[in-house]
């Protein structure tokens, strides 16, 4: 006695007809199921914001004086139609690299910079050229820089790495974020705290650690996640720093 | 060290002994265990980023021809009578993942309005 055929889907051969009502159910059952999750998943995101690698500028060199907090900063003395003079630039390398080795000789003197602006908002970052054609010496003796300190404030919100913050990525912060976030900080590039309300106008801080040190590696396992966090806030131009007290980070529910 | 730093300590080292074993593999085993491969160079640099990746299933196949004691039949049957189980579970897999994530999701303290602990200690006036 012979078995009954079990038919058999073969994708080139016309369709069985034992097999057509159930293809017809998986298709449309594909259809609306990964739509559904799409959509799902799409309105689960959140807006990346308005950070971007700003090449429509071209590439933008400026003057200004060069600071560590550690993370090196240049306050703009002579800026152009994009900079203007006043501006804090954060500086980074190419990648998840850091340019403390350019920028460390450099320290409290005037300099020349060029490379690519980076964007989000009144959150300015100039990704350099390679060598001296990114970071040079210039003629002249540096203007004295004010630092204003604004006490000591608890704030909540979220540190992450300030290169894709300010648009090297799309998202570049939150959860999904943290292990390039990671890398980046591991790389050199500064921290940014974005903070849940503005201080002083601003919701963006560059992090250091206390007295003037880099920010702890204690604090690396709270990036990407939502943390209240304590500090000593300063401004220097129109960036403000935050040197954080490692013991205060707490991850929020 | 923190979480990240053991993490990419761990690939680097997991690298570092793939590329070992790559050159290894390239250079000497792949003579011994696959005739086809004899005489034939230009290709091997392509197989350098799977060793990488897969070095310890390399070293184990190697180690399986080299001793004799390879059955190639045996290594297709346990996949296919996985392949239903597996099928399920994958896809129930992601889900739960995808879920746990939106479960786990932190909300943004967008209630939480800075607290100024202490005055600045420079009188800035």
């Amino acid at each position: 006695m012979s078995k009954p055929e079990k038919p058999f889907f073969v994708g080139y051969l016309p369709v069985q007809q034992a097999l057509r009502r159930w293809l017809l159910v998986v298709c449309a059952l594909f259809v609306v199921g990964l739509t559904g999750i799409g959509m799902v998943m799409g309105t689960a995101q959140d807006d990346p914001g308005p950070g971007a690698f700003r090449f429509d500028y071209g590439r933008q060199t400026v003057s200004g004086v060069v600071e560590l907090t550690p993370y090196p900063l240049v306050r703009v003395t002579v800026g152009n139609d994009r900079i203007k003079p006043g501006t804090t630039l954060m500086l980074v390398g190419q990648g998840k690299s850091n340019v403390d080795a350019r920028a460390v000789p450099l320290e409290g003197q005037l300099a020349k910079v060029s490379g690519i602006v980076l964007q989000r908002g009144e959150l300015n970052m100039l990704q350099l050229r390679g060598g001296a054609n990114g970071l040079a010496a210039e003629e002249g003796e540096a203007p004295p820089q004010d630092s204003i300190p604004l006490g000591r404030w608890k704030l909540a919100g979220e540190i992450c790495d300030g290169k894709c913050l300010a648009g090297a990525m799309r998202p570049g912060r939150g959860l999904a974020h943290k292990a390039c976030a990671n890398l980046c900080l591991i790389g050199g590039v500064p921290p940014v705290f974005v903070s849940s309300q503005p201080v002083d106008g601003s919701e963006f801080f560059l992090v250091t650690g206390p007295d003037g040190t880099a920010l702890p590696k204690s604090a690396y396992d709270a990036i990407g996640q939502f943390v209240s966090i304590e500090g000593e806030v300063e401004r220097r131009g129109d960036m403000l720093v935050l040197s954080i007290d490692p013991d205060s980070v707490e991850v929020l529910d | 060290m923190n979480a990240a730093e053991l993490i990419l300590m761990c690939a680097q080292i997991w690298g570092v002994v793939g590329f070992v074993v790559a050159l290894a593999f390239l250079s000497v085993g792949i003579d011994r265990i696959d005739e086809d491969a004899r005489g034939a160079y230009f290709f091997r640099p392509l197989l350098i980023p799977g060793i990488l990746v897969i070095w310890p299933l390399v070293l184990w196949r190697w180690y399986k021809y080299e001793s004799g004691t390879d059955a190639w039949p045996a290594r297709y049957a346990p996949p296919r009578k996985s392949h239903f189980a597996v099928g399920l579970i994958l896809p129930a897999g992601i889900a739960v993942i995808i879920v746990a994530g939106l479960a786990v999701r932190q909300t943004w303290p967008s209630d939480f309005a800075p607290v100024q602990i202490e005055k600045p200690m420079v009188d800035t006036q």
